[in-house]
């Protein structure tokens, strides 16, 4: 007679996505004031190298990472999702983050690969 | 001996979902001025009708659609996606309107189940 641990390991876990990719961001830009030519490569590295840390947690999901940066001069900013898929299995993470420049706002979406 | 037909009708289209996505927006706000009063109305509106006509295509995708309205203000943004996923059968579509008030960009993500 075994016995078989699911529904652990297969949805995902959004606390844990919000903590990794947070540390990205503050070790991309932390500390940095707005710049134009560099936004281009920030961005680039945040996505990544969220991604990243995703995918080592080796769990059975496809991610999509989209990272938005904006500089702070007053301007009105609104963003919102909206997905289809199962909500059983599939999640999403929303980190907002800002310092005295610019706004960054994460999102992580994760959606279970059925083998 | 069977010929199955792939590719046509479980492949992600970009041109249509472009469509898609930007009859969504004109619908919405095309021909409104940025007002931040109205603004979350209008992401919400965007998001689910695209995703209401993307479901409506049945194909066999999981959907993720994301939108994003800025006041034009002389203000910079950037954003950039990275995916982890199936190179063959999934794929995205970005689109970009403005007008002369405001910026939205609203992409889609599509998933073969």
């Amino acid at each position: 007679m075994e016995e078989y641990n699911s529904g652990e390991e297969v949805s995902f876990n959004a606390d844990e996505a919000s903590v990794s990719v947070k540390e990205c961001i503050e070790g991309i830009i932390g500390g940095i004031d707005y710049n134009q030519n560099k936004v281009n490569q920030w961005t680039a590295s945040i996505v990544e190298h969220s991604l990243t840390q995703l995918v080592k947690q080796g769990r059975p999901f496809k991610f999509i990472v989209n990272c938005a940066i904006m500089q702070k001069s007053g301007a009105g900013l609104h963003t919102a999702n909206s997905c289809y898929w199962d909500t059983a299995t599939d999640g999403s993470c929303t980190v907002r983050w800002e310092n005295r420049t610019m706004y960054c706002v994460v999102s992580v979406f994760a959606v279970a690969v059925t083998c | 001996m069977d010929e199955f037909q792939t590719g046509e009708e479980t492949a992600f289209v970009v041109d249509e979902v472009s469509t898609i996505i930007k009859e969504s927006v004109e619908g919405a706000i095309g021909g409104n001025a940025y007002q931040h009063s109205r603004v979350n109305q209008w992401t919400t509106n965007i998001v689910e009708q695209s995703l209401s006509q993307l479901s409506k295509l049945g194909k066999p995708f999981k959907y993720i659609v994301t939108c994003v309205i800025m006041q034009k203000n002389g203000a910079g943004l950037q954003t950039a996606s990275s995916c982890f996923w199936d190179n063959t059968t999934d794929g995205s579509c970005t689109v970009r309107w403005e007008n002369k008030s405001m910026y939205c960009i609203v992409s889609v993500f599509g998933l073969a189940i």
